[in-house]
């Protein structure tokens, strides 16, 4: 008999949840929860039906009725990943459903972490994504999705509520508003992106209300201080003085340093440089819902010091607000608004370079004090009567840098959605972001000793004929939207093929406008007064300039998809995407994309039955995507007395008079360039098994990119015009993601998962059609170290190979002519076997990227502790040491002092002997400075304690959490320098100029929920 | 789809396409011919260093390869110096090209005269090419696009030669007498460098004809030997071309150190760390001449002392300049490129890239030497005029006629060689003169005769381009 079943279903947490889907097992009959969490349902055969009950997101339930008529359900969160609903483009999807290649990483993971840019955390976590993070606050990591199929730039585009970003956007979002970030790696999922997809996609959703939801507000807030993990073993001042004695007898001349034993250690300027700095993160958010409003609003503060120089010098503060609205303004129609506004105030000293403050503190004299302790004289620090050029007393250099910049940035979209059928909905959205950078630098006149080429003041402290400081400020607007109106279409033939179909068109443009101007002449040479309108100088002669710049890009194009399944056991989506660009001419403005998959889940079909395996999909993926990478195509008249960088001079000066601006034809053309197109293949299965604790997902692809992009090197004889992008060369990609968890409750008190992500990625130049770049230049002598060439990894090592150190004359005698060679010095490789060795020995010394990485992360909680870590790993990646300036009186790396000291000493090619008069070039690019970067990294450790709620007696606060935590614990690594982990352009990867380490940091913190 | 229509306009933009529509375009573009004559300034360094004049000095072995290896004679074909060279002309050659190109696309008075100078520029690169690498690819009808990448070989030297002669003839034909703006190419200057031009094939009768016209020019020897060389005696008298350099656009850009309006090899020659009154400013202790140069003077020449600074000599005589600095680290002879010693105030901006040195490119003595030369070597001699256009440049470097020489024939000839490398010395003719002459090989350790009269074809020249290497650089 029919009988009337009511009740009301909840979450855990006892909040209600609405529009559960109620249904009566074996009948087509059903209901939902209403904004209340309640449901009515007819029941035909009260006493045997059984109710499923379902909701995304939720473990579904079936309850026998057995005759009751109220029910109060409690649906549990499910945490098995295979019930989730991914974002992917234009729509949504089950991940069942999916047959492409996508990772996802979960808000809850990156909240935990408390990274300062969001893509840290993505770092080990998802597989087939290679991050290398730079140590210095705010940088922009190295991020490659799937190898390094281009080369003009290798950056995913980032993809935030829907409206498209850049990697740069990344560093603006509070980690703690993140929901969820996904990337999609396969031609399947990135294809809707057409041109944009081609380096892959991060998908980040940020926290939304939901509907009725009770207001929720959560606080965290923690503290800590970095501090380097290592310094880099350098001479003292004993050991210092007597190289440098050696070195200077050996070229014969004097003794340098006639009296040892007054020198002592000396000073490390390592330890004068490095600070211990503070960093502070505090958020605070709310979120909830009514009927026809849902709402999420955050603010939160970042406050991270940089390690060199300390907070006065290097810092990254930023401060986020956003509020996210849903509103129904009616049964069909519903409108979102995002809107996020950041502030980011930042500042930094020169790095990465022979100029900067870590290189100056590896080079500079030891034996000179701190403070300058000769009476009399002028500046506050120490200077050496050793080293006159290039490397001065890193303590000066930090004191007299000065710089700040501000970004006021705005982003979000408004979108509208209308429901025209319950299956059929339109969507308008406009994507946008706003950023308003401003910038200011002095360089004020500074004195680095009397005879010292870079000192702009004399020994008196007053300016040095010619010499001026200098103020320059700068203003950009970078203004980004995103435009897109699109149609959602499901539905079903004959019950079980179920169609997802998405069409549409999106328009998108990208612009940057700024001006900047300098002068000389700043009142008291003081940052206080620094800025153009206080400054006095007067152009031309003294500096008075100003320049501009304005871009705008545009792109347009038509996508749609269908994505189909049976029964959720055949799966099977298509692409397609018709793209233009104003990069390209008018021959080639359009281009076509598309991809298709396949997916089985097997574990659906009838005759898969087994006790061990819970699930297993397998699915392929095939398709093309595109890049538009490039500059324009354009012949320009550039009427510039000089380019910088370009080398374009155009401008002349007859005698004594004023320099004439003249013109010239700057760059060329090529008309036939096209879009750089990329044919990506993929395989790969997702098994869950042993009663779902276990889970392995693991994809191989293939990317062929062909049409490259990039500047080639052309004939000498057509000048110095700039030369146009070609669609030249072709990479190939092909590598493993493989992720394997597993989570056992052991009881109800001891919980534990694990994670292991492992990434491989073969990359090989396969054809640059004659072209070949040089890149990565180390230091000075200007040496290129990288290349970009057919046959090799792009961008490996190029030089020298070192095979041992010739011990007598009569070595060198007997070995392929080499010039200025003497016993002592290294002897390397005859590669091309022709008796001489010259520049066209050099050959590959090295890969800077690493054979395979992997990410180990475990966490355990019992009772009200938790413990969580993760560890980091990159194994084969080479580096090559280039922190050394190597000037004759420079500080040497420790390594000098198993040198060569005579017949039979050693014979270690990287230990050659010292001397002022290095006639073999013994520190050109060669194996010598070639190091195994391989390394494991604890990155995080975290204990945790929740106050159980027998504790916390509280019925404000229904959580709160303390933590302690250590990032960058410890390395472990063979390589001598700072930090293994380099980051840079692909040419520039692995080239360590004494990068900026990334900081160990110790802090306490604790979250709130009410 | 036209949202994604592109003008370069939208981004304020000049193209090919706006331009050479104004008498002003073509000026400019003119201008623009000149510029890469800037970036030639290693040119005369190589021109001493690889001869008996300078070694190449520097930090050590490894400062300024480039320079290292032509000192030593083991120059490869990767020369970053060289390839700088090659493809600094070549882009003049390519500036000059497009307007003429576009010569027939607008009419305006002074519009021969214009083309006068640029007609002359393209034969001073093609010049400097040809003596510096041989026969190289020649084109002279258009700016070469992508398309001409790899498609070119490399002509004859004589057919290079005969550009130049080509090309300075019908420059001579428009050019004027003078002009105003100093610096600007001349008639003179386009005689002088084509009696240089037929001198290097020594077609010399041709040679004395042309030159006589520049001898019987409006120009004179500065008294002082000194003043030539000093801010003040830029484009005097005795100047018949001179490449610009300056200091009032002050260049910054390390990447591309050499192509501002500064002379980089002022600072190369400067001496390391040098404190003191001197009027002198730091350099790169490179080009360093050598004793066998300084030996070469005999005593009453006031050159000497002009061309080589002595710095222990000079800081003993001078004390009240308090004067200290680092003795050359490499290949130290003591003596520095006093005519092209980096003197203070005369740089700005960032110090080293900015000397406003000119380099005195054909001076009067060098053209009365040449015509001297060419006069004894004519097919008909002429000593007596030999004798007389070597006597006035001797007269001026000793101040008397004492030391006037009476030689003839070949006495005569080895004499106005001679002359010519104690008047031009650090002026970057020295090697050309010795391949030139023949005595390379006899005066220069190293030099290998069949390979050395020329250097190598830029490496990245021959890898792309595919053309043929110089002999035995291989």
């Amino acid at each position: 008999q029919e009988i009337k079943v009511t009740g009301k279903v909840t979450d855990e947490s006892g909040v209600t949840l609405p529009g559960v889907s109620i249904s009566i097992k074996g009948t087509s009959l059903g209901a939902q929860t209403d904004a209340l969490g309640a449901f009515a349902i007819n029941v035909p055969n009260g006493a045997d039906a059984v109710l499923k009950v379902s909701y995304i997101g939720f473990v579904s339930q079936e309850i026998m009725i057995a005759g009751k008529s109220t029910f109060n359900i409690i649906l549990k969160e499910d945490k098995t990943s295979l019930q989730e609903v991914v974002v992917v483009g234009y729509g949504t999807q089950k991940v069942t459903q999916i047959s492409g290649a996508i990772s996802v990483i979960k808000g809850e993971d990156i909240e935990k972490l408390n990274p300062v840019r969001a893509e840290d955390a993505i770092q080990g976590r998802a597989s087939g994504v290679t991050v290398i993070s730079p140590g210095s606050p705010g940088a922009k990591p190295t991020f490659l999705i799937r190898g390094i199929p281009s080369y003009s730039g290798n950056d995913p585009i980032v993809v935030v509520d829907g409206s498209i970003q850049t990697l740069d956007d990344l560093n603006s979002i509070n980690a703690s508003d993140i929901e969820s970030i996904n990337i999609l790696k396969d031609a399947a999922t990135t294809a809707i992106y057409g041109i944009k997809g081609g380096n892959g996609v991060i998908v980040v959703t940020t926290k939304s209300g939901k509907t009725n939801q009770k207001p929720q507000y959560s606080f965290g807030s923690n503290y800590g201080v970095q501090q380097v993990m290592s310094t880099i073993g350098v001479l003292n001042a004993t050991e210092y003085g007597a190289i440098i004695n050696e070195g200077s007898v050996a070229a014969g001349g004097n003794i340098i340093f006639p009296n040892l034993s007054t020198l002592g250690v000396g000073t490390n300027w390592q330890d004068q440089i490095f600070k211990n700095a503070a960093m502070q993160s505090h958020n605070v958010n709310a979120r909830g819902g009514s009927e026809f409003v849902n709402y999420f609003v955050s603010a939160g503060y970042l406050g991270q010091d940089g390690i060199v120089g300390g907070g006065d010098k290097s810092f990254f503060n930023r401060t986020n607000g956003t509020v996210n609205l849903d509103l129904k303004l009616s049964s069909k129609l519903k409108f979102i608004a995002n809107t996020s506004f950041v502030n980011i105030k930042g500042s930094g000293v020169p790095e990465n370079s022979i100029n900067s403050v870590i290189s100056n503190a590896l080079n500079f004299d030891p034996t000179v004090p701190i403070l300058n302790n000769v009476p009399n004289t002028y500046g506050k620090y120490g200077v050496s009567n050793n080293i006159l050029s290039e490397i001065y007393n890193p303590l000066t250099q930090l004191a007299d840098t000065y710089n700040e910049s501000n970004t006021n940035k705005l982003y979000g979209k408004l979108e509208a959605q209308y429901n025209i059928l319950k299956n059929l909905k339109v969507t308008a959205r406009y994507g946008y972001t706003n950023t308003d950078v401003t910038g200011k630098g002095f360089t004020p006149l500074s004195y680095y000793g009397d005879a010292h080429i870079n000192s702009t003041l004399d020994a008196a402290g007053n300016a040095k004929t010619g010499a001026h400081n200098n103020v320059s400020e700068s203003k950009t607007t970078y203004y980004n939207f995103t435009f897109e109106n699109f149609i959602n279409y499901n539905f079903k033939v004959a019950e079980d093929h179920n169609f997802d179909v998405v069409g549409g068109y999106s328009l998108a443009k990208v612009t940057g406008n700024s001006i900047n101007g300098s002068r000389q002449d700043v009142p008291f040479n003081s940052w206080e007064y620094a800025d153009i309108s206080s400054a006095t100088g007067v152009a031309p002669t003294s500096g008075l300039n100003v320049g501009s710049f304005q871009y705008e890009n545009r792109n347009m194009s038509y996508f749609g998809r269908v994505n189909y399944d049976y029964k959720e056991k055949y799966l099977g989506s298509f692409s397609a995407r018709r793209d233009g660009s104003t990069t390209f001419g008018a021959n080639n403005r359009f281009a076509f994309f598309y991809a298709g998959s396949l997916g089985w889940v097997v574990s659906q079909e009838d005759f898969f039955e087994s006790d061990f395996f819970n699930y297993l999909k397998i699915r392929g993926s095939y398709g093309i995507t595109g890049n538009d990478n490039a500059q324009r195509q354009i012949q320009r008249i550039s009427t510039d007395i000089y380019s910088y960088g370009l080398g374009q001079n155009a401008g002349y000066t007859f005698g004594n008079e004023q320099t004439v601006a003249g013109a010239t034809i700057g760059s060329f053309k090529n008309e036939d360039l096209a879009w750089e197109k990329q044919k990506q293949m993929n395989i790969g299965f997702d098994l869950v098994f042993y009663k779902n604790k276990f889970s392995l997902t693991a994809d191989y692809f293939q990317k062929n990119v062909s049409g490259l992009l990039f500047i080639p090197t052309l004939s000498l004889y057509l000048g110095s015009a700039a030369s146009p992008f070609a669609n030249i060369g072709t990479t190939k990609n092909s590598g493993f993601d493989i992720t394997l968890g597993y989570k056992e409750d052991f009881t109800k008190d001891l919980k534990f998962n694990t994670n292991i992500t492992f990434t491989t990625s073969k990359n090989e130049v396969t054809e640059t059609n004659g072209g070949r770049i040089d890149g990565g230049y180390y230091g000075i002598p200007s040496q290129n170290v990288t290349r970009f060439e057919k046959g090799f990894t792009p961008g490996y090592f190029y030089g020298f190979q070192a095979i041992g150190l010739f011990q007598n004359t009569a070595e060198i005698t007997a070995s392929p002519t080499q010039a200025n060679a003497k016993p002592g010095d290294i002897k390397f490789a005859d590669i091309n076997e022709d008796g001489i060795i010259s520049d066209l020995d050099r050959t590959k010394i090295g890969d800077p990227f690493p054979t395979f990485t992997m990410g180990y992360s475990f966490g355990l909680t019992y009772k009200s502790f938790d413990f969580n870590t993760f560890i980091y790993a990159s194994v084969g990646n080479d580096i090559y040491r280039a922190y050394e300036r190597n000037l004759n009186t420079t500080n040497k790396y420790r390594g000098v002092l198993a040198r060569w000291t005579g017949e039979g000493s050693t014979n270690d090619p990287n230990n050659p002997r010292y001397t002022f008069s290095d006639g073999n070039r013994n520190t050109r690019v060669s194996s010598r400075y070639v190091e195994d970067g391989s390394f494991a990294k604890i990155k995080d450790i975290q204990f945790g304690y929740t106050l159980p709620s027998s504790v916390l007696k509280s019925k404000v606060i229904s959580r709160l959490r303390l933590f302690a935590q250590v990032k960058n614990a410890y390395t472990f690594t063979k390589y001598s320098g700072f930090d293994p982990e380099i980051s840079g352009g692909i040419l520039d990867s692995g080239i360590d100029r004494g990068a900026y380490p990334q900081a160990r940091t110790f802090s306490m913190g604790l979250d709130i929920k009410f | 789809e036209k949202f994604v229509d592109y003008s370069p306009k939208e981004d304020y933009i000049i193209t090919a396409d706006d331009y050479l529509k104004t008498t002003d375009d073509y000026q400019k573009m003119v201008i623009g011919c000149y510029s890469p004559l800037q970036w030639l300034w290693a040119v005369p360094v190589i021109g001493d260093v690889a001869s008996d004049n300078s070694v190449a000095g520097g930090e050590n072995a490894t400062d300024q390869i480039p320079l290292q290896q032509i000192d030593d004679y083991q120059v490869v074909a990767n020369n970053g110096n060289l390839a700088e060279i090659w493809k600094s002309c070549y882009e003049g050659i390519n500036r000059v090209n497009y307007l003429e190109e576009n010569k027939l696309k607008l009419d305006f008075t002074g519009k021969d005269a214009l083309y006068g100078e640029i007609y002359f520029l393209r034969a001073y690169y093609y010049f400097e090419l040809v003596k510096i690498f041989g026969g190289v690819p020649v084109f002279t009808d258009k700016r070469l696009s992508v398309s001409d990448s790899r498609a070119l070989t490399r002509a004859t030297k004589q057919q290079v030669y005969d550009q130049v002669v080509a090309d300075l003839t019908k420059a001579i034909a428009v050019l004027p007498n003078s002009n105003i703006q100093k610096g600007r190419v001349t008639k003179f200057a386009a005689q002088a460098l084509l009696g240089k031009a037929y001198l290097y094939q020594g077609k010399f009768t041709e040679a004395a004809a042309m030159l006589e016209n520049v001898v019987n020019g409006p120009f004179s020897l500065v008294t002082n030997f000194r003043d030539i060389f000093l801010q003040a005696g830029e484009n005097g008298t005795e100047s018949v071309f001179e490449i610009q350099y300056s200091n009032l656009s002050p260049f910054f850009d390390w990447d591309n150190a050499g192509r501002g309006q500064g002379n980089l090899a002022v600072q190369l020659a400067g001496i390391r760390n040098l404190t003191g009154d001197s009027p002198y400013g730091q350099g790169w202790s490179s080009n360093l001449p050598t004793q066998n140069l300084a030996n070469a003077y005999t005593t009453g020449d006031t050159r000497k002392a002009v061309t080589v600074l002595d710095i222990e000599a000079y800081k003993t005589a001078n004390p009240q300049f308090n004067i200290t600095y680092q003795v050359a680290p490499y290949k130290n002879t003591g003596l520095y490129n006093q005519k092209y010693l980096p003197r203070k105030g005369e740089t700005s901006g960032q110090v080293e890239l900015n000397y406003l040195t000119n380099n005195r490119t054909i001076r009067y003595a060098d053209v009365l030497l040449m015509a001297a030369e060419a006069n004894n070597r004519a097919t008909a001699p002429n000593d007596t005029k030999a004798q007389t256009y070597l006597n006035r440049v001797r007269q001026r470097a000793f101040a008397d006629q004492l030391h006037n020489i009476s030689l003839t024939g070949t006495a005569l000839r080895q004499a106005i060689w001679d002359e010519r490398r104690l008047e031009l010395a650090m002026e970057g003719d020295r090697f050309f003169d010795l391949v030139r002459t023949g005595q390379a090989a006899g005066k220069i350790t190293g030099f290998v005769v069949g390979k050395n009269e020329v250097f190598p074809i830029p490496q990245q020249e021959v890898d792309i381009s595919g053309l043929t290497q110089n002999p035995n650089y291989n």
